[in-house]
């Protein structure tokens, strides 16, 4: 356990520039976002209503209320996510690779550690873990900043007083990323967390046995996949049921805490039998 | 010797009983045993490719076998042994842009056997910079520094891939003080190489590989005792039939 | 105490000879300390397990002893000092006149050749000893 939070510990501090450099892109992007994009509709509005004399009732009919949720749709706020999600993406990778490639030996280092080698695979695993859930954090501190901001530019008049939860809600792709429900939220990122086991072990199918190891990966996903999914399928292919819906949501909660079992079962004994350097 | 003989039947050695091994088609092992004696200096000589770095990867499990045994004193390799054999790869084993006083506060976390104070005790010896970036040393000084992260653990066997090859003259020298003092004292030792000359007066025991298969193992100074044949000598006799 | 071993002797062999000659030029005392099995590892430049075989050798042979926990000891045994001598001295003259017989010089001619050339070099070798 005390290695276990040691490699922890080492795996964080050594993405820990680049997870900095997420964090800052976003705070920057997203709060001069929020700010152009109330002042540019303060500039729209003091043009229409004073140049032009557009009565205000007419101008809010034509261009709405400023909220959240202009700011949420809008690239300044989708953009960092989005680079954000790719760069956790790439590292769930990189996290294993990085230790292999280039002059660096150090998985070697880390297999001749005297600890159990599932340990790495679990630090590893956290590592990813615990970076998505700080940007989802981060992401629900600025939230409230962005929506103060804009209530603190915009005059009463032209807002929608929005919570920025309601504003999530009504902007769909983000709901997502930000369930309502905090059930909704541990489906959805134990889901991720899930594909994180699948491909985390079907890389070390790769590092175990090469070319072939890359379909045994695939292999090995196409089975979880389907045992996953086969309820459902079984559900509508022939119509009927034999389950509840509540009852096959819980088969789907077990089958799905089974497959990560069954990941990190097959890691350890890939990690311990068959891996190489 | 005298505690060796005592401990009779249990003898403390490294022992590698028939592994084979294969990349793809390649047989790259083909039924390779030795053994190597705490206290011993044991040479697994050989040119390249012949198969020395992957034995000494399989004895530390970094590599499986396809069948045949290791045992280090009787035992298995398990997560416990690493506490007791260390392995010193032919490249650094530290992530290229840590100084070295992090690598050895890595070290320290993660090894009970690590001995702090014959690691500065060779970053003396070796005149290394406690504050320098592994990133920024030359070879030479890289192949010191991977050799006193090795080194400074306390255990009883030391496994080397190729500790001199392509370093100055001078860190040559340098490296090969090491194999007469109290650093290897007691300790069971094997080093792989394909050019003896740096070391034929330092081994006691040498394996002579080609293409996985060992060709001979012999005592050094029982060859030059009993036969008056240089390790070389034999060497070339081996080699050239 | 350089020394520069040949790779077809047995490197303790080696070892030995070399204390037996410095032993026998006086340079080792009888009765004076021997450095350390590890010192003498590192100032040779062997590997330590080949340095505690030369020792062994040494005391089976009596050549030095050690008490206890003290550091080893170059022997004050007369007799075994005098054998020493007397066995380097057989062992360079039957060098000697090996290489010479292989050039088939004659016992007279040897002899000659010896006394002309001792002479000779005695002066140099002095001042070579103090090196």
């Amino acid at each position: 356990m005390k290695n276990y939070l040691k490699l922890v510990n080492f795996e964080v501090n050594r993405f820990i520039k680049v997870y900095l450099s997420l964090i800052g892109i976003t705070v920057v992007l997203q709060l001069v976002g929020t700010f152009l994009k109330s002042k540019s509709y303060l500039k729209e509005a003091n043009w229409m209503i004073y140049k032009e004399g557009v009565p205000v009732q007419e101008f809010l009919e034509m261009n709405g209320y400023m909220d959240l949720v202009r700011v949420l749709g809008s690239w300044w706020f989708i953009f960092p996510i989005i680079i954000c999600i790719a760069v956790l993406l790439i590292y769930v990778f990189l996290i294993w690779y990085r230790d292999w490639f280039g002059k660096s030996t150090f998985i070697y280092r880390l297999l001749m550690l005297p600890t159990a080698r599932i340990n790495i695979y679990l630090a590893k695993a956290t590592t990813i873990f615990l970076m998505v859930l700080g940007l989802v954090a981060l992401q629900l501190v600025l939230l409230p900043i962005e929506n103060k901001m804009i209530d603190v530019m915009i005059p009463d008049e032209f807002q929608m007083a929005l919570t920025s939860k309601e504003a999530i809600s009504s902007y769909h792709p983000l709901s997502v990323l930000f369930p309502n429900y905090f059930s909704d939220f541990l489906i959805y990122y134990g889901i991720g967390f899930m594909v994180v086991f699948l491909i985390f072990t079907a890389i070390l199918f790769e590092r175990s046995f090469q070319v072939k190891g890359i379909f045994y990966g695939i292999i090995y996903i196409a089975i979880m996949m389907g045992i996953l999914v086969a309820p459902i399928f079984t559900v509508l292919f022939t119509g009927k049921s034999y389950l509840y819906p509540l009852e096959l949501f819980y088969l789907e909660i077990i089958l799905g805490i089974l497959v990560m079992i069954l990941s990190i079962l097959i890691s350890r004994y890939l990690l311990n039998k068959k891996i190489t350097v | 010797m005298k505690k060796l003989r005592i401990m009779r039947g249990r003898e403390k050695m490294i022992e590698v009983k028939n592994i084979t091994k294969n990349y793809g088609r390649k047989k790259v092992l083909k039924g390779v045993s030795f053994t190597a004696n705490k206290g011993e200096i044991t040479c697994l000589i050989g040119i390249n490719g012949v198969g020395k770095t992957t034995i000494m990867n399989a004895i530390m499990n970094l590599t499986p076998i396809k069948s045949g045994e290791i045992l280090i004193d009787g035992k298995k390799v398990d997560k416990a042994s690493y506490e007791k054999i260390t392995f010193i790869p032919d490249e650094i084993t530290m992530l290229q842009q840590m100084r070295i006083e992090e690598a050895m506060e890595f070290m320290k976390d993660f090894y009970t056997s690590w001995n702090q104070k014959r690691a500065d005790e060779m970053l003396h010896f070796f005149r290394l910079e406690k504050t320098d970036r592994i990133s920024e040393l030359s070879k030479g000084n890289r192949a010191k520094a991977n050799l006193l992260l090795g080194l400074a653990l306390d255990v009883d066997y030391v496994l080397m891939d190729e500790p001199f090859s392509g370093i100055d003259i001078f860190s040559r020298e340098q490296i090969a003080e090491v194999f007469t003092s109290h650093l290897i004292e007691e300790r069971g030792v094997i080093i792989t190489t394909h050019e003896i000359h740096d070391i034929e007066h330092l081994i006691d025991k040498a394996v002579l590989l080609d293409q996985g298969v060992i060709l001979k193992e012999f005592d050094a100074e029982e060859v030059r005792e009993k036969e008056g044949k240089s390790i070389v000598d034999v060497m070339r006799e081996v080699y050239r039939a | 105490m350089g020394l520069k071993f040949n790779s077809r002797d047995p490197v303790y062999v080696q070892v030995v000879q070399h204390f037996k000659e410095r032993i026998a030029k006086g340079e080792l005392e009888p009765g004076g300390e021997v450095p350390s099995r590890r010192e003498l590892a590192n100032k040779l430049k062997i590997n330590p397990n080949t340095a505690q075989r030369a020792y062994r050798e040494m005391e089976e042979e009596g050549l030095i002893f050690t008490e206890g926990n003290l550091p080893s000891r170059v022997t004050k045994d007369e007799q075994i000092l005098r054998a020493l001598r007397e066995e380097l001295i057989m062992e360079a003259t039957s060098a000697f006149i090996t290489s010479m017989r292989s050039i088939k010089v004659p016992l007279d001619e040897m002899l000659e050749n010896v006394k002309e050339n001792y002479e000779k070099t005695s002066n140099n070798e002095g001042k070579g000893e103090n090196d």
